[in-house]
């Protein structure tokens, strides 16, 4: 479908929505490794994966095979959002008579794979590389296994038949969460080490412990080692393999089971349970509440960019926001389009460019040749026709649509037709020109303002908090509705921009936290209340949330 | 009768998958470090792109077999009786009986395999498979053979890649003696009447087929009129030819290098008892493994089983007085 980076990631929430849907209606299921690898097939089908659900045996199609066939969920969902079938379809997932069975079968016209059975998923991919290569077609086969599923004595028999035969038309992902049925990988059969202890968090920061990717060198194979929640890495790292010739490509995706729901995440519980009925509107908003976490380079050292880009990449910050200022439009004069292209090759990680300048649809076109991933533009310096020619522009390069209004300004109303395609809405917090302002207190009840219109044109796109965000303001602003926030010097002012990162994020989980239980006692008061908090058994969750609901005096 | 002429299966195999392989582009062959003994490694020399040495990785031939199926190919995969069903069960019912693309009934794959039953000889019980009928007929959407010679392994061998689906076939290890004619009809599920007989019916299958056509020529010479089948379609079973046996015969010999249990003698039981039930006794291995015999020891190995003309003579002599 070649979807951009917001997209892609919109996709991926309705096919998570889909797995609660299905496997809750099925009352039973895997949501657990469903989720680990939502991102995974996220990119592939709606970037890579060349297919035409209206004929699935296309025979030019991509394969994909689900090897980890328990997390058929997951894979049905994506089907259902790539138009297969309908979204009601999940309703029957696991029911008599259904296509969707409980693992993933030819029944259903568009799986390639009948999985259950685990191990035998790469040898099957083999032999479809190898007809494809036979037959001298271009089709790529992409895999999915599992690190319990590489227990099985037939993965490895596999790894060394593709490296034999050089079968460079298939690329695997490990879905690498490190739990499986009984518990963790590493203390059922160790694909790194033994695990000592429970505090799998160790294994899963300490990178020089981790070995499956020596594993499958050492089988011959190219290996690519990446975070599997991360869209862009996702992204670069197949595009990479497909480059690849000659051998076959592992992809490593570092993952966490039940990833994006904070009582699923890391628990082998949820490994094949279904939700409960009564908690599913309390997920929901969850999963409609994820959020993003950029620094403002500008907010760092301007004579290094970058060296702020490589704070940014060891921050781990979910994107970067670029300010690029004219000093027309804005008083001050930051850096155009050439710095953008120069910084560029420096991370995959999406550049988010806010373009605070004069006229921007003349310039569109070299801020989309720089590189972004998204460009915003200021409803200030557009107008029905420029903005509709740079989201035309946009959207056929498959860059993310932004617009952005300053504290003043409220959102025109030619813009209200384009609010359903926006992937971004920039509400400025300061008067934009210069880092380091006050949060204008004015703007949460505009946000309030905003919220009915944007609900009323069916926006479906993040909103961005920029402008004097900081520890203190995150929480309520996150409240307000926003779900990308841009700190400047509150993250790139700090010494260690990781730890700047992971305390934003805290706030904005306790503000969330304090949402969800809200939502709880909405619909069942204090008995969901508790039965919600209950779910939150690993880690410390369960105590901080507590905490919280004592504070709002639920318990 | 008269000395037999003696033929090699897997030769003949191999040879006729050649001419298959150059009448269809889309025969793939498949070997897991046995081909050299299966003869099959001289497909991969007329066809080297067409044939796949997965090494000693059974479970993972079948699959990837199943995958190059699933993509349009036919795909024979080749070893040791022992090693396919008796080893890679789950990936034959998972990966190739169970996948059924829309319309079809699971994927083109055939599971074609050398040194089935105690004629394996001098390798041993861990090589003699006597269990593998008993696997293959429970798993639906395959069909199984077993061919008696060189011209039915040629004949089955070409009908199996003109008809889409799982099949099984089980070869033997030593040279067996000819039986069938070249103008011989092979179709799937319809057994061959080799000998006319009114007073007892032996059904039998592989090398057991000889010794049948040997012991009804000796029940001959004693005045009984014995009809020899040869049964090498075990699934499906000919319940046609079997019932018309029973009704004209009234009783039935099974005879086969296989458990007792789960065999073709079981199949002619569940056949025959729901059709025209009859006396119905089986020949072979009684419930027992096999072990070491050299090659001119193997009758001796065999007999220990019972599996000889001779016991044939006598076992149908024994079921007479009990028909009904």
């Amino acid at each position: 479908m070649g979807l951009n980076y917001y997209q892609i990631k919109k996709n991926i929430l309705r096919a998570r929505k889909l797995v609660i849907k299905g496997t809750n209606a099925a009352g039973s299921g895997h949501p657990g490794g469903s989720f680990s690898m939502a991102e995974i097939l996220g990119c592939l089908f709606y970037k890579h994966l060349k297919f035409d659900p209206k004929n699935p045996q296309w025979a030019n199609r991509d394969r994909l095979v689900l090897s980890k066939g328990h997390a058929a969920p997951g894979l049905f969902s994506n089907m259902a959002v790539a138009g297969y079938f309908p979204d009601s379809e999940l309703e029957t997932l696991r029911k008599f008579g259904s296509k969707l069975q409980g693992h993933p079968d030819l029944k259903c016209p568009g799986v390639e794979f009948c999985g259950g059975s685990l191990g035998t998923g790469l040898s099957y991919s083999i032999g479809v590389a190898l007809a494809g290569k036979i037959d001298s077609k271009d089709y790529h086969v992409y895999t999915i296994i599992g690190d319990g599923e590489s227990d099985e004595g037939q993965i490895w028999e596999a790894a060394m038949t593709a490296s034999k035969y050089k079968v460079d038309n298939l690329t695997v992902f490990l879905d690498r969460n490190f739990l499986q049925q009984d518990s963790y990988t590493e203390r059922i059969m160790p694909l790194d080490e033994k695990l000592e202890g429970d505090d799998l968090s160790e294994m899963w920061k300490d990178a020089s412990r981790w070995k499956t990717g020596d594993k499958w060198r050492s089988f011959g194979w190219n290996v690519i080692e990446i975070d599997g929640h991360r869209v862009e890495q996702i992204d670069a790292a197949i595009t990479k393999a497909n480059a690849t010739k000659g051998v076959p490509t592992m992809i490593i995706s570092r993952t966490v089971k039940g990833k994006s729901l904070e009582h699923m995440e890391d628990n082998p519980l949820w490994h094949g349970k279904a939700p409960d009925t009564d908690i599913v509107p309390i997920i929901n908003l969850e999963l409609d509440s994820q959020f993003m976490i950029a620094p403002s380079i500008i907010a760092g050292d301007m004579t290094n960019l970058e060296n702020e880009i490589k704070k940014c990449v060891s921050g781990r910050s979910d994107y970067i926001h670029l300010d690029v200022m004219d000093g027309q439009f804005v008083p001050n004069k930051t850096f155009d389009h050439s710095k953008i292209k120069e910084l560029r090759p420096l991370t995959v990680i999406p550049f988010d460019s806010h373009l605070m300048i004069n006229e921007p649809v003349k310039h569109i076109q070299d801020y989309i040749d720089a590189g972004s991933d998204i460009i915003t533009v200021h409803a200030e310096v557009t107008d029905e026709s420029s903005f509709g020619e740079i989201h035309d522009l946009l959207k056929q390069n498959q860059i993310g649509i932004g617009f952005a209004i300053n504290p003043d300004t409220e959102l025109p109303e030619w813009s209200y037709k384009f609010i359903s395609s926006l992937d971004q809405l920039i509400v400025m917090s300061v008067v934009p020109g210069k880092s380091g302002q006050k949060y204008i207190e004015e703007t949460h009840t505009k946000m309030n303002r905003l919220n009915s219109i944007l609900k009323q044109y069916n926006f479906s796109g993040y909103i961005e908090a920029d402008g004097g965000v900081n520890l203190e303001n995150i929480g309520s602003i996150f409240a307000d509705g926003a779900r990308a926030f841009v700190g400047g010097g509150a993250i790139i002012g700090q010494q260690d921009v990781r730890i700047a990162i992971r305390e934003f994020r805290d706030e904005v989980l306790k503000s969330r936290r304090g949402t969800l239980l809200d939502k709880a006692n909405e619909l069942g008061g204090i008995d969901l209340v508790n039965k919600w908090i209950g779910l939150h058994v690993i880690g410390e969750k369960q105590e901080q949330i507590k905490k919280i609901a004592k504070e709002a005096g639920y318990i | 009768m008269n000395e037999p002429i003696m033929t090699d299966m897997r030769s003949e195999y191999t040879k006729t998958l050649i001419k298959v392989g150059h009448d269809n582009p889309n025969v793939v062959v498949l070997g897991a470090d046995t081909t050299d003994s299966l003869k099959t490694s001289s497909f991969g020399k007329e066809f080297p792109n067409r044939f796949f040495n997965v090494g000693i990785a059974e479970a993972n031939l079948v699959t990837v077999s199943a995958g190059l199926a699933a993509s349009g190919k036919i795909s024979f995969a080749s070893t040791y009786a022992i090693f396919l069903p008796g080893r890679a069960v789950d990936q034959i019912r998972n990966n190739i009986a169970y996948p059924s693309p829309l319309g079809k009934k699971g994927l083109n794959v055939k599971l074609v395999v050398s040194h089935g039953g105690l004629s394996v000889g001098p390798d041993g019980g861990s090589h003699q498979q006597l269990e593998d009928i008993a696997i293959m007929r429970v798993i639906p959407n395959f069909r199984v053979f077993i061919p008696a010679d060189t011209i039915s392994v040629s004949k089955l061998t070409h009908l199996m890649a003109n008809e889409y689906g799982p099949f099984y076939m089980r070869m033997a290890r030593s040279k067996t003696p000819l039986i069938h004619s070249e103008s011989q009809e092979f179709q799937i599920g319809k057994g061959i009447t080799l000998r006319d007989g009114t007073d007892c019916t032996i059904a039998a299958c592989g090398i057991t087929v000889r010794m049948a056509l040997e012991a009804a020529e000796l029940l001959q010479q004693e005045g009984i009129s014995c009809r020899v089948l040869d049964i090498f379609s075990i699934k499906p079973i000919d319940n046609e030819l079997l019932e018309k046996a029973a009704r004209e015969t009234g009783c039935i010999v099974t005879t086969e290098e296989h458990n007792i249990f789960g065999g073709m003698g079981s199949a002619i039981a569940e056949s025959v008892s729901e059709s025209y039930p009859v006396p119905i006794k089986r020949i072979g291995a009684q419930d027992m493994f096999g072990e070491s015999a050299r090659d001119n020891e193997v009758p001796l190995l065999l007999a220990k089983h019972g599996i000889t003309s001779f016991n044939m003579v006598k076992q149908v002599k024994e079921i007479r007085s009990k028909k009904l």
